[in-house]
């Protein structure tokens, strides 16, 4: 049976009806058709998936969907501008060429935004940290990292 | 993705009453190992029953003794003010769970119901000799968390239990402990894993607990380690004495993570370099 869930989507209140079994990444990708967030392994390893929710970064492959009622959940697609402009985050990352097919990309910006809003200054090793759930198959990980160094740098000159 | 219901009860009573009446339910925590599990096909519920919106659940209390609620997430531990104190080791071993992701939702509760002989926090808790607090329909009951692990993905808990809390006593300030860890990477789980807590009065050890992840069916105590540490002055001779025992008394298997002689071997070294690092005695 359908229960009903209601639930802060990137700023906008939203209903969906869900079943039981469905999960967040579910309910993003199927019955809202946002499809940035990506699915790789379904299984908590790549972090293709991340998004967050009440403010920390969380799998959406293994978030069962009826928890999210009440919650509010940040995705790719509530990052950028008005008009379509990308966010100062998601510029670092193409300026710094830290996309190459993409797939990792939206999973790797949410992690780091989770990062930065609880830390705008962070280390290296702090970084990392922060990454260790998002592979990328294809940037080696050092353009990622130096992305989010300039991004936090331009975030910090804006504030 | 087999289908299955969902339940989100508010109550302890409203858990274990869904429990009773629905066939082949579970409960679940965060679902970081549930949810992988039904999605590799190794359990079909047909319904869970999920333990969040139940209040109390997830607080800590510190008031002499520390009470952690079963649904406390990692992440929660590692930023509680108090508890790197008084329970460092609990939250050395919670830095080393997982992504931020997963420890953002993995509970403490799930990681002991789950029973894995690689949990990292099951490992810090036995050695801090925790005890488990078990509800039912018929009452409450508290068990030492030694008690709590009988085999892979079995613990005591019968199907009408739910762990709610985990109790902890304050270590003395002559006290100190390590966590060590052998993952490939820095997110896995561990190929083998040590805790170990001295305290010590000048150079004798007036008290050891060593418990090893990874080389048993269930997380271990190795208490002949113990027994050959407690009441001696320690020495590097004793250390590797401890080394060999530890590596003789564990019983690991061989699996894609690493074979049984590297996992004996590990566990050994890790005591010895937890004793070095713990007493000061340089890198090992
Ligand atoms: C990518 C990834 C990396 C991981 N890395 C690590 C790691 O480094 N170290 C580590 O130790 N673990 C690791 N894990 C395993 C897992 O995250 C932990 O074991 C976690 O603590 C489980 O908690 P949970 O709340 O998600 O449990 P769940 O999956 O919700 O539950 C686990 C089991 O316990 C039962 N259960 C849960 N809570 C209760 C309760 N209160 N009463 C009765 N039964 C209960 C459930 O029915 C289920 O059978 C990893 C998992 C993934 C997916
Ligand atoms: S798809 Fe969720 S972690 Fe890989
Ligand atoms: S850019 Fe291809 S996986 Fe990261």
């Amino acid at each position: 049976m359908k229960k009903e869930i209601l639930f802060s989507l990137n700023g906008i209140e939203v209903s969906v009806f869900v079943l039981g079994h469905e999960r967040l990444i579910d309910v993003l990708r199927k019955h809202l058709s946002l499809t940035g967030t990506k699915e790789g392994c379904g299984q908590g390893e790549c972090g293709a998936c991340t998004v967050i929710v009440d403010g920390r970064a969380v799998n959406s492959c293994l978030y069962p969907a009826l928890e999210i009622s009440g919650k509010s959940v940040l995705t790719i697609e509530g990052l950028q501008g008005p008009e379509h402009r990308l966010s100062v985050l998601q510029q670092a990352f193409v300026d710094c060429g830290a996309i190459q097919c993409g797939y990792c990309t939206p999973g790797m910006i949410l992690s780091v935004k989770a990062l930065l809003d609880s830390n705008p200054k962070p280390t290296e090793e702090e970084i990392r940290e922060a990454l260790q759930g998002n592979l990328c198959r294809c940037t080696g990980y050092v353009q990622i990292i130096t992305a989010v160094k300039q991004a936090a740098r331009h975030l910090l000159e804006l504030s | 993705m087999k289908r299955f219901d969902y339940f989100l009860p508010q109550s302890l009573e409203e858990a274990l009453e869904l429990k009773k009446k629905i066939p082949n339910s579970r409960f679940i925590a965060g679902g970081t190992d549930l949810m992988v599990q039904i999605r590799g096909g190794e359990l079909k519920p047909s319904a869970l029953i999920s333990l969040r919106s139940i209040p109390d659940l997830s607080s800590i209390e510190i008031n002499g003794s520390i009470r952690i609620g079963a649904m406390t997430t990692v992440t929660d531990l590692i930023y509680n003010p108090d508890l790197e104190h008084q329970a460092k080791l609990l939250v050395d071993a919670a830095r080393r769970v997982g992504s931020p992701q997963i420890r953002n939702v993995a509970t403490v509760g799930g990681n002991l119901c789950n029973c894995s002989p690689c949990a990292d926090l099951a490992l810090s808790l036995l050695v801090l000799e925790a005890k488990a607090r078990i509800q039912s329909l018929s009452g409450t009951q508290d068990v030492p968390l030694q008690k709590f692990f009988e085999s892979p993905g079995k613990s005591c808990l019968s199907p009408d239990q739910i762990l709610t809390d985990i109790f902890i006593e304050p270590v003395s300030s002559n006290t100190k402990s390590v966590f060590l860890k052998k993952g490939r990477v820095k997110m896995d789980l561990a190929v083998a894993s040590v805790a170990l807590l001295l305290e010590m009065e000048g150079e004798i050890c007036r008290k050891a607990r060593v418990a090893a992840g990874s080389v048993a069916p269930v997380p271990l105590r190795l208490q002949k380690v113990e027994v050959l540490l407690e009441g001696q002055a320690l020495s590097p001779e004793l250390a590797d004495l401890a080394q060999r025992m530890a590596s003789e008394s564990v019983a690991p298997i061989s699996d894609i993570r690493g074979t049984e002689e590297y996992r004996r071997q590990i566990v050994g070294v890790y005591v010895k370099r937890g004793l070095a690092q713990i007493l000061g005695w340089g890198l090992v």
